[in-house]
């Protein structure tokens, strides 16, 4: 009985396991796997990246004149990080450890309109690529 | 003879927040008949994995089968392929596939205890358990950097080398968790109320666990010596200290007091493998497409998980099978619950640490 009130009143005085979070702030992770960062200088547009995915987080639309636009979806992304390994241009793809900001209706993408997009675009350029080749055999 | 009264427990139930339903018919408390009902959130992975994804990001989504023992389902099937493709895996990635397998081990048991402690009534002990499985989680973000899907294994090693400072973490920590969980293996052994609760209620003898092929800690609390660490060869678990438990008396106390010892042996194994931890990459290459079929067993911490695969040198599987521990331990749950107080019922189904998302995947 006495000990049991000793440790009670040590309980009182002892910090508490847990954190008093909306005043203070959980403690960043050291190495949290978080976003992908995209830099378009470096890429080649070799669409590896969007190959090894596995939620499809990355998609690539193709303009008229061929050229290439990276897309990202951090709300489907599931942070693995293969993207990073597949991409043969180091520094061009890196994993930082910010998380996704808290999804509002406007700032995330219109998801499935870039991915319809994305086939899309692709056929059309593929169709756009055949043509000439095919004149030439 | 008392009334016939029908009670269904589950699909949702204060002692069990997961989807599965019992329906009881009892007679003054007794049961005398039940019906199992595991159906109520079937994702269809297996056949997402074996249409949409290519064999390998099939890693990345069987780990999204169950949150606890993501590092079995990713660990079972990057297994499976590599046996299919002979590749051989370095030995630092099997030991670091080792280290976040038994760390895993750690914190599925530590959940399982401290919510057996909870359906006890035993409140306190619950909030001391989970705490410590706090610290537990706090290395596996450490080293995976993620807290629950942890996507550490990939077919031909592992993503994420251990850093020294990481290593140096981990191993304090690991100190301070072991300490803990002494103490917390002390407390379930010794309480008085616990035994009171838990000794002889919900018993598998031997030969109902041999014949309903119980498996995991329930399977080597009623004496059945049968581990897949021990049987198949997927992992180095014998170079760094593996023990079978065994205990004899198959109640709800003895499946407890196996998680307890394993919980302590997987602490002792970590130390070992970081003592012994060999230089060399992580990871290897990996080239060609999978052909013919290739089954692995892996001890998850609900016991012993089951891939089978089929794949027929094109970029998508065959088949992909998974055989989960909790389906496994369905019928002797079935069985065991025939002639028992209702009173006991939650205690007991919570003494298997049923997951039925890895049921009804
Ligand atoms: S981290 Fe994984 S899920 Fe996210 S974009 Fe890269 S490959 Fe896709
Ligand atoms: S893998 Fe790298 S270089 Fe290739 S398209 Fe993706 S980001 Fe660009």
């Amino acid at each position: 009985m006495k000990d049991m009130f000793i440790e009670s009143l040590k309980n009182l005085f002892k910090k508490p396991a847990t954190h008093q979070y909306p005043f203070e702030p959980s403690p960043p992770p050291p190495n949290y796997r978080g976003n992908i960062v995209y830099k378009k200088e470096l890429c080649i547009f070799c669409t590896k990246c969007e190959l090894v995915c596995p939620p499809g987080a990355i998609r690539f639309t193709y303009n008229e004149d061929g050229s290439r636009e990276f897309h990202y979806n951090p709300y489907l992304c599931i942070y693995c990080g293969e993207c990073v390994r597949a991409c043969p241009k180091a520094g061009c793809l890196i994993q930082v450890e910010e998380m996704a900001p808290p999804a509002t209706e406007e700032e995330i993408p219109n998801w499935d309109e870039i991915e319809k997009e994305a086939e899309e675009s692709k056929k059309r350029w593929l169709k756009a690529r055949k043509k000439p080749q095919a004149k030439k055999s | 003879m008392g009334n016939r009264i029908t009670i269904p427990f589950g699909s949702q139930h204060v002692a069990l927040p997961e989807p599965i339903r019992f329906v009881f018919q009892t007679e003054n408390e007794k049961i005398v008949d039940v019906e199992v009902d595991v159906g109520y959130v079937h994702r269809g992975i297996e056949k997402a994995c074996m249409t949409k994804f290519k064999y390998t990001q099939v890693g990345y989504v069987v780990a999204r089968v169950c949150g606890l023992c993501a590092i079995s389902h990713t660990l079972g099937y990057v297994t499976a392929v590599e046996r299919l493709m002979e590749i051989e895996v370095p030995k630092k990635a099997l030991y670091l596939r080792l280290l976040v397998s038994e760390l895993d081990r750690v914190h599925s048991h530590l959940l399982a205890m401290g919510h057996l402690a909870e359906v006890a009534g035993y409140e306190n002990l619950f909030m001391h358990t989970f705490r410590d499985r706090e610290l537990v989680m706090e290395l596996q973000e450490l080293v995976t950097g993620n807290r629950i899907q942890f996507d550490y294994a990939t077919v031909g090693g592992v993503n994420r080398d251990l850093s020294l400072e990481v290593e140096r973490e981990l191993r304090e920590k690991l100190k301070d968790l072991q300490e803990r969980c002494l103490w917390l293996k002390d407390v379930f052994e010794n309480d008085y109320t616990i035994k009171l609760r838990w000794k002889g209620i919900g018993v598998i003898t031997p030969e109902m666990a041999r014949e309903l092929n119980v498996v995991g800690p329930p399977a080597r609390a009623s004496g059945l010596a049968t581990d897949a660490r021990n049987e198949f060869n997927y992992l180095p678990f014998k170079e760094v200290g593996y023990k079978l438990i065994t205990m004899k008396d198959g109640d709800i106390y003895a499946r407890n007091m196996v998680r307890a010892e394993e919980t302590l042996n997987s602490l002792e194994m970590i130390f070992n493998l970081l003592d012994g931890m060999p230089e060399g990459d992580i990871k290897v290459p990996v080239k060609g497409l999978p052909e013919g079929e290739a089954f692995v067993r892996i001890e998850a911490p609900r016991g012993e998980l089951f891939y089978y695969l089929k794949g027929s040198k094109k970029l998508i599987l065959d088949r992909l099978r998974i055989k989960v521990p909790t389906f496994s331990n369905i019928p002797v749950m079935k069985e065991l619950f025939i002639g028992m107080d209702y009173a006991d019922v939650p205690a007991t189904v919570i003494s298997f640490d049923p997951c039925l998302s890895c049921t009804a995947r």
